[in-house]
């Protein structure tokens, strides 16, 4: 084992982890759904602004809609720790997975969006001029494919690792 | 209920002869992942658009007059309609998998609750005095009833689809 793969192995055999992946029903497929919930409450509602934007539901005022933010905070904090949570249960099978990496950029990508269309589109006054506009609805086309990119690349992760833990090939 | 007989059922039996079931369970390994995904991002639709009009029929974002927000309505049944339709490719493709699952029966279950309850929005009186309501108002009690109904049911179906893989062995991705 190089010293990288011991250190993986320590951690799959920390209590937390071993808990992680368990055989308990109350355990991993919560941790999963509550990481599919907050990905439907975060993608979900960061789209339905983004629709907005695209000019859906034009009477609904821009403003507004920063109300909803706190439902997206929620549901990140809430895949941030559920998140780390599976990291700790298979770790090596999500760092050995190029994947992985490609779902976190776009996970990183879509919050940064959504603060930029925050500070650029909900909190500006000056929508009506053109120049704003067609920033607005790039920023909003750019959020709809970070997120449907993550999503695509998040399911993706059950069929494309190749270790299932330190030494343990998966079945792809 | 959820014990699977021996020999097959002749429900089973028949949804095992039809084109789709062949077509799903035939296909090399990238049709059910491609048809998750699109299952997982109908469902995020439905919760960004159906989800956010039941927050604020509840009281989040007031400033928002409902009718206005009802325009996004028809994205979620279009989420809705994408999920109705892979969610018949995975039963076609492995009935017995979802047939013979408790997790199965508890989706349907919230599924119907969601169902009555859209039902009872738009046929009461409660969608035409939520329609009503201007930019800063609070919505009737009976309206918020309905609204929290939706968002729990929605959230109880998501919860039971993504347990249906852990419920039952073979474990199933």
């Amino acid at each position: 084992m190089t010293p990288i793969e011991s250190a993986f192995y320590w951690l799959e055999h920390t209590d937390l982890s071993m808990w992680v992946r368990g055989p308990s029903l109350l355990v991993f497929p919560l941790i999963v759904s509550a990481h599919t919930l907050g990905m439907g409450f975060l993608a979900g509602t960061s789209a339905g602004i983004d629709f907005r934007i695209l000019g859906v539901a034009k009477r609904v005022p821009l403003p507004a809609l920063q109300k909803f933010y706190p439902i997206m905070w929620a549901a990140l904090t809430v895949n941030f720790i559920s998140g780390t949570l599976l990291l700790i249960g298979y770790p090596w099978k999500a760092v050995t997975n190029p994947v992985f990496y490609v779902k976190l950029s776009m996970i990183a990508l879509g919050v940064y969006l959504v603060v930029k269309i925050r500070q650029e589109v909900l909190n500006q006054p000056g929508l009506d001029d053109n120049k704003v506009k067609r920033r607005a609805k790039l920023l909003a086309w750019a959020s709809l494919l970070a997120w449907g990119s993550a999503i695509l690349a998040g399911r993706l992760l059950a069929y494309t690792y190749t270790w299932l833990e330190v030494g343990v090939r998966g079945g792809f | 209920m959820f014990e699977e007989p021996d020999l097959p059922a002749a429900w089973e039996l028949w949804v095992r002869a039809t084109f789709l079931h062949h077509f799903v369970a035939d296909q090399g390994q990238w049709l059910w992942p491609v048809m998750e995904t699109l299952h997982y991002l109908g469902l995020s639709l439905l919760l960004g658009t159906v989800g956010l009009f039941d927050l604020r029929v509840l009281g989040m974002a007031k400033a928002i007059p409902p009718s206005a927000l009802h325009k996004v309505i028809p994205i979620g049944i279009a989420g809705y309609a994408v999920n109705a339709m892979t969610g018949v490719a995975f039963f076609s493709g492995f009935p017995e998998q979802y047939f013979y699952n408790p997790s199965f029966w508890w989706k349907g279950t919230f599924m119907a609750l969601a169902a009555i309850n859209v039902a009872v929005f738009y046929l009461s009186p409660s969608f035409h005095e939520v329609k009503a309501l201007p930019a800063g108002s609070d919505a009737p009690f009976r309206a918020k009833l309905i609204a929290g109904t939706s968002l729990g049911a929605w959230i109880g179906v998501l919860v039971c689809g993504r347990l249906l893989t852990f419920y039952r062995p073979p474990f199933f991705h």
